[in-house]
């Protein structure tokens, strides 16, 4: 705002078209619901300005299906939702599509939010932690490794 | 996304009146009132003729003399001037100053510069709505104490402080006052200040005039007590020195002379933009009103939005122009610190909007805001955890 708080007027301007394009879309938004092979993992707070939480379907050790719910910024929520829609495929032992700075590079982030990429990947982190060991069935087949990459 | 264009915020800057505009432009050109106020040709008499002018008419504002008005680049300039200057030229005698934590940085920026310098100075907490108790300031003067500085409307808030009892406590106790009124004019009634405080900082740009000029009304009775904290030419009765910019000047003047004939209709009209905005979004769900609706200022609404985040409801918003106290969209690292003075939480904080109207906002600039509002803050509480 003036003075004590910097305007933001067309802050979207401001956004890299990557950002824009996934924070408009806002792809893979909401929760799985609760029930066998469903993995949920989240960090942040919202006290801090960023919280997000990935659900997770997952057969074994690999993940089916994916969706995200996230409290931040549009470079938060446009990053969480590019990884949502990465996860399906993905192993447990190689769960994260690329690294925080992979994300900052293709999503143009400012450096002063790169802590909010760690957030994200904490989250990520969590989701390994909280797997199960063993014997989690999903109701997909498990079908081939699929890897994505992060790409313009 | 997608809605055209609106500006909803005219707390931040204002676009300048193309009458006003239109004054300036006569300022400038070979033709027109080019010359240097200093000097003696007709060409700087005529420059300094539009000034005198616009002196009155920019006194006029607060009820002040055009003696009293000392033109600067703007309302930092002139805070600067009042709480540098004042300071400096009685740092011998009184080295503590008052304020409030929820003032603007121009003011609050300047007394931490102060306080790096020796000088001790008291920020008040205000009560849950904004206000600074008279009774507060009066408990916190010293013998030391040499000038309260508290403005009239919150920028953030657009809540109203009772200066005339402030002013009243410093004046029985012989301290100085310091008044910001850069949100108040044309907004609020500002017509008699002139005899309540010492010092009253102004600018142009937020009365549809333009950017870089302001002024410091500097009561007679307390020029002995400032010194200039810019030199070289002695320019303003000594206080500010440097060309006077004509254009600059005459804009303003002509700016002020609008709020003076149309200020209260325009007031009035934002008054009741206001009300309606906020029917539209306190319908909403988990939504906290920061800015008082009665008795504060009609130009200024800051609402928060339980669980959505400032910055992603601007970006969500997209043609539609307002400010935010979120933290990760300033040039600050913290949230609002004038919402957390006031007791909200940091969440709260940072899920605010402050919505500003002017003079050229109409009934169809709120509907089409409103509307994104309520579409972005559904949207974005869908996809929170």
């Amino acid at each position: 705002m003036s003075g004590p708080r910097a305007s933001v007027d067309q802050l979207g301007d401001t956004l890299s078209g990557a950002t824009r394009e996934a924070f408009e879309a806002l792809a893979h938004a909401g929760s799985l619901p609760d029930g066998a092979g469903v993995v949920r993992g989240e960090a942040g707070r919202e006290a801090t300005g960023t919280r997000v939480r990935f659900s997770l379907r997952v057969a074994q050790d690999q993940v089916v299906e994916a969706r995200f719910q996230a409290y931040g910024c549009p470079h938060t929520l446009a990053v969480a939702s590019w990884i949502a829609g990465a996860l399906p495929g993905r192993l447990r032992a190689d769960l994260s599509p690329g690294t925080p700075a992979d994300w900052a590079r293709h999503f143009d982030v400012p450096i002063e939010k790169f802590g909010r990429l760690l957030v994200i990947e904490d989250a990520l982190r969590d989701c390994v932690a909280k797997w199960p060991d063993q014997g989690v069935n999903g109701p997909a087949a498990r079908g081939p490794a699929k890897r994505r990459t992060m790409g313009p | 996304m997608g809605a055209r264009p609106v500006y909803l915020d005219n707390a931040a800057t204002t676009p300048v009146d193309p009458r006003v505009a239109a004054a300036m432009a006569e300022c400038l050109t070979a033709d027109g009132a080019f010359g240097n106020a200093a000097s003696t040709h007709r060409f700087g008499r005529e420059a300094a003729r539009l000034i005198e002018a616009a002196r009155g008419d920019v006194a006029a504002l607060i009820g002040a003399q055009g003696t009293e008005i000392v033109f600067t680049s703007g309302a930092t300039e002139a805070s600067n001037l009042a709480l540098l200057g004042s300071a400096r030229a009685n740092a011998d005698r009184r080295r503590h100053l008052v304020t409030a934590r929820t003032e603007h940085r121009a003011t609050l920026d300047p007394l931490r510069r102060l306080e790096r310098e020796g000088w001790s100075v008291t920020r008040l907490a205000p009560d849950a709505e904004g206000r600074v108790s008279p009774e507060a300031v009066r408990e916190a003067l010293r013998a030391d104490t040499l000038l309260v500085s508290v403005m009239q409307v919150n920028n953030e808030t657009g809540v109203v402080q009772d200066v005339a009892a402030i002013g009243a406590v410093c004046r029985a106790a012989g301290v100085l006052f310091h008044c910001d009124l850069a949100q108040s004019v044309g907004k609020v009634p500002t017509a008699g200040l002139a005899r309540l405080v010492d010092f009253a900082s102004l600018t142009a740009h937020k009365i549809h005039g333009p950017k870089g000029v302001g002024a410091l009304y500097v009561a007679e009775g307390a020029r002995p007590w400032l010194e200039p904290i810019v030199f070289g030419g002695g320019q303003e009765r000594g206080l500010r020195s440097g060309t006077l910019p004509t254009h600059q000047i005459v804009g303003f003047g002509r700016a002020a002379a609008l709020v003076a004939s149309e200020g209260a209709a325009d007031a009035a009209r934002m008054g009741t933009l206001r009300a309606t905005l906020w029917e539209s979004l306190g319908a909403l769900p988990c939504v906290h009103l920061n800015s008082p609706l009665a008795g504060g200022s009609p130009a200024i609404l800051n609402v928060s939005f339980e669980g959505v985040e400032g910055e992603s409801l601007v970006a969500a918003l997209g043609g539609i122009a307002v400010s935010t106290g979120s933290a990760c969209s300033s040039a600050t690292a913290e949230p609002s610190y004038v919402l957390r003075a006031l007791g909200r939480s940091t969440e709260l904080a940072q899920s605010s909007l402050r919505f500003s109207f002017g003079r050229t906002t109409s009934a169809a600039d709120v509907d089409i805001a409103a509307a994104a509002v309520r579409r972005a803050v559904t949207r974005l509480r869908e996809v929170a955890p």
